[in-house]
């Protein structure tokens, strides 16, 4: 794993001088209910890190208490190193469902980020340009969300997200409110933007061909209580990934091996009550 | 087959048309339909009293009434009757809509507020308001003091409950993509809650400010010299008619007026909606 | 009559049994008559108790009203047959709508008989308001526009030469709260309801009405138009037996004919119907106090009855084409110019 550290270190360059999450002996319950069971995982810098497993295995509560969301029940998330000097939220969320303000335009919605840090004016717009170019939004400026489609709303939302510099993205499903093509075509702008300057992200999907796509490492977490049952990497570099790479494919097909026996048993678990 | 092809004729072994089972419930926009209801009602009015089918003790000629409004303008005392109960219907609706939906926000964002507000809410949102004018003299004191009283507290209530169900209705995760940006908790509340609530706490004030016309004729049944509910009353109590109607019109315009003024905010404030 | 009047006490409701006490009536026609429950409705009670309408053929069934204004409307609806209230602007209208009639006077103003008094609040009392003649400027109760008080009130500003505002409060209830708490200045209203107020201390009595409406006809006996044009037996028989109840009253209560156990006998039977939620002895003092002449044989006033509907008029209250005829059907009683 420190291999592929310094690699992504190299690849960003003096950008990211480079904030690693440490996850350390994670246990959460809801209730009587055990969700997460002992949970240590480091996320290092300039990498994608992809969470997959089962539905109910509590891999979006783990991104929760990454992002300090929730409160862990035991165990602690400890930021190693300092986010850049320029972040302004060092851990900021991308959502499944968007979570953009209906009311604000493209523009506001990326300025409502800003605002509280009493960014406005001149650099406020140089910021929203910017963010707005990287992720092809510049001609929506003034659209209200209700006038977007939903891969253009998950754009906004990235660009809102990269407005305020982060050093961890944490990305909850981001594509799975999207159909089939729509889905590709935003892998591909996500694989451009992270080729074009690296980001450190947390990327949670039960699709696993997102995670092949995109992850640099790839966790599997089991059925609900959540442990991690498998880490796997992937070296080939993600802007060399294409569709039916057959590197790819085995990685994909050898997820779903880890992950059949578990996905039934949950659905099961879930039929059972 | 058969539940598609019923009601038409079945002959041989044919094709038979899909019968259309899609119609209705879908309002569409005739407001043509309104103006005729009212105009066919007003003309028969006008016919039956004309020809004497309906006494001058049922209702009064449309065309007296129209008289009667028409000296009302003329003489000037339209204006004196419009002014204080427009007054007392701004001020008194302004100030109950406005606590009202700070209490409603307040109840929406802190437990302890709900928990100590929500009853007393329920326990007096029934209450009559009219039945505590008496209590409101002697309170507020018989001048425009106790007819605010009345008419904010009457807007007062409903617009709390409709404000803190608005509050409870905006999406949380708006609230959390909020709270994972850093946002302040005032800057949530302002830029997030209370936008996110801005429809429900509108169609709150469209039925608060129906109450408010409503309670307008109480308020001004207590010292009121003038004033559209005074001009009311009195025309009931002298029994006449004509005046009693053109006291009603006058409130029913005031009626369409806010709901037009409302229909106008909506258009300008919920633009985003889809 | 004592037998009679036994009889009817004994039998009370039972209109069969008490028809069949009186055999020489052809007819016993059901009637409505309205009243409040105030002692100046004295004469309807009298009457329907000691079996005076009875005698002139009458069932009456008394029917109770809170207020003035339901009353005229029920009468006017067909509801109530006959009633006793005050002239009120709602009353010429709905007469010049065709609806009622005045047939008769009851309670009319007399000088040197207790009457209607002047009241002042407290506050205002303090303050120097202690004779009408300091009314200018003060605030004057009345129930609505176009009501006796309101008549009242303007008759005695105009002839002290002064102007007033007049607060419109509904219900005598509101007024006397607001005279009490000092939100008016000034009231007018019957003895029996004065004197308890101004012995609290909490108002002042600072005139007489008679002494500025000498001879004010205060309240009328009513009907519909129809039954005074077309029921003109009814309309008689019913001015009979309420004349006999009205005689009873005057004779008893202020020529006291019958001396302390008359009146006694009286407060008992008045009391059935008036301060029915208090006792006996606290309703007595009441009754006694609030004692007027009603006109004998309800006799109209007809001069004040033509003050009051010029006066209506002047206000702009009433429509200004309506005459003295169209509001009272003078056929029935004796009028007088007084």
């Amino acid at each position: 794993m420190a291999a592929v550290s310094s690699h992504a270190g190299m690849l960003s360059g003096s950008y990211r001088v480079g904030m690693d999450i440490k996850l350390d002996g994670i246990s959460h319950h809801y209730g009587h209910t055990e969700v997460l069971r002992n949970i240590s995982l480091d996320i290092p810098a300039g990498q994608i890190v992809c969470l997959v497993g089962p539905s109910g295995c509590g891999k979006s509560t783990l991104l929760r208490l990454i992002g300090g969301l929730e409160r862990p029940g035991n165990g602690r998330v400890l930021q190693v190193g300092a986010p850049p000097a320029d972040s302004l939220n060092p851990l900021t969320f991308v959502f499944q469902d968007f979570a953009l303000l209906p009311w604000r335009s493209v523009k506001g919605n990326v300025s409502l980020v800003l605002e509280d840090h009493g960014i406005r004016g001149k650099r406020s717009k140089a910021i929203i340009d910017d963010v707005l170019n990287r992720t092809k939004l510049a001609d929506f400026a003034d659209a209200l969300p209700k006038q977007l489609s939903g891969g253009m709303k998950q754009r906004v939302a990235i660009a809102r997200a990269l407005a305020v510099n982060p050093a961890v993205m944490l990305m909850d499903e981001p594509l799975s409110a999207l159909d089939a093509q729509t889905r590709e075509l935003l892998m591909d702008d996500l694989v451009a933007l992270w080729t074009r300057q690296p980001f450190t992200a947390v990327y949670v999907t039960h699709n696993l061909a997102e995670a092949v796509r995109l992850g640099h490492t790839i966790v599997v977490l089991s059925r609900r209580p959540g442990r991690i049952r498998e880490i796997i990497s992937i070296d080939t570099p993600i802007s060399e990934r294409r569709a039916g790479d057959p590197v790819c494919q085995r990685k994909h097909d050898l997820l779903w091996e880890l992950m059949r026996e578990e996905a039934r048993a949950a659905d099961e678990e879930l039929i059972d009550g | 087959m058969a539940d598609t092809g019923a009601g038409k004729k079945r002959d041989g072994d044919g094709p038979i048309e899909v019968r259309f089972r899609g119609g209705g419930f879908a309002p569409r926009s005739l407001r043509w339909v309104g103006v005729a209801v009212f105009v066919v009602l007003i003309a028969m009015v006008q016919w039956g009293t004309e020809s004497g089918w309906i006494s001058a003790l049922t209702l009064p000629k449309p065309t007296d009434v129209l008289a009667t409004f028409r000296e009302l303008w003329e003489s000037g005392l339209l204006f004196k009757h419009l002014q204080p109960s427009l007054t007392r219907l701004v001020i008194g609706a302004a100030l109950g809509a406005s606590t009202g939906i700070a209490i409603g926000v307040l109840i929406g964002l802190f437990s302890y507020a709900r928990a100590g507000l929500v009853p007393l809410v329920a326990a007096i949102f029934p209450i009559p308001k009219i039945a505590l004018l008496p209590l409101f003299v002697i309170w507020f004191g018989i001048d425009e003091g106790s007819k605010y009283a009345l008419i904010a507290f009457g807007t007062f209530t409903p617009t709390v409950v409709a404000t803190y169900g608005a509050v409870d209705n905006v999406d949380r995760s708006l609230i959390r993509m909020g709270q994972s940006f850093g946002l302040s908790w005032s800057s949530i509340v302002r830029k997030i809650v209370l936008p996110g609530a801005m429809p429900g706490i509108l169609s709150g004030l469209r039925i608060s400010l129906a109450i408010a016309i409503i309670l307008l004729v109480a308020a001004e049944m207590l010292g009121a010299e003038y004033g559209i509910g005074a001009y009311i009353l009195e025309a009931g109590s002298l029994y006449d008619l004509e005046r009693l109607f053109a006291g009603v019109v006058i409130l029913s315009l005031l009626g369409v007026l806010v709901s037009a003024l409302i229909g106008f905010l909506e258009k300008r404030l919920l633009g985003w909606r889809i | 009559m004592k037998f009679n009047r036994r009889q009817t006490l004994g039998l009370m409701g039972a209109a069969a049994v008490t028809s069949l006490a009186a055999p020489a009536i052809a007819q016993n026609r059901k009637i409505v008559v309205g009243a409040l429950r105030f002692t100046s409705h004295s004469g309807s009670f009298i009457a329907l108790e000691r079996g005076y309408f009875n005698d002139a053929g009458l069932d009456v069934e008394l029917k109770f009203f809170q207020a003035a204004q339901p009353m005229a409307v029920a009468i006017a609806s067909g509801d109530v047959d006959y009633a006793v209230t005050a002239v009120s602007g709602g009353l010429v209208s709905l007469a010049d709508k065709g609806a009622i009639k005045v047939i008769g006077g009851a309670l009319s103003e007399e000088k040197g008989i207790d009457g209607q008094k002047i009241l002042a609040s407290d506050a205002a009392f303090k303050s120097g308001l202690t004779s009408p003649s300091q009314l200018g400027g003060k605030t004057f109760g009345m129930s609505t526009a176009g009501s006796s008080f309101h008549y009242m009130g303007s008759k005695v500003a105009e002839a002290e030469g002064v102007e007033m505002s007049f607060k419109p409060l509904q219900k005598v209830g509101a007024i006397i709260g607001a005279l009490k708490s000092g939100q008016i200045d000034a009231w007018s209203i019957v003895p029996h309801i004065a004197k308890p107020l101004a012995g609290s201390g909490a108002v002042h009595i600072i005139g007489n009405i008679s002494d500025y409406l000498p001879g004010y006809q205060v309240t009328t006996v009513f009907t519909s138009a129809k039954n005074a044009a077309d029921e003109r037996d009814q309309t008689k028989d019913f001015l009979t037996g309420f004349g006999k109840g009205v005689s009873d009253y005057n004779s008893t209560m202020i020529d006291k004919a019958g001396g302390d156990a008359g009146v006694n006998e009286m407060v008992d039977l008045i009391h059935k119907y008036v301060y029915t939620d208090r006792p006996r002895e606290k309703a007595a003092p009441s009754i006694i106090n609030g004692t007027m002449r009603i006109n004998e044989g309800s006799k109209l006033n007809i001069a004040s009855l033509r003050d009051q509907l010029e006066w209506f008029q002047a206000e702009d209250l009433v429509g200004k084409d309506i005459t003295l005829d169209t509001l009272v059907d003078g056929s029935y009683v004796e009028t007088y110019e007084g």
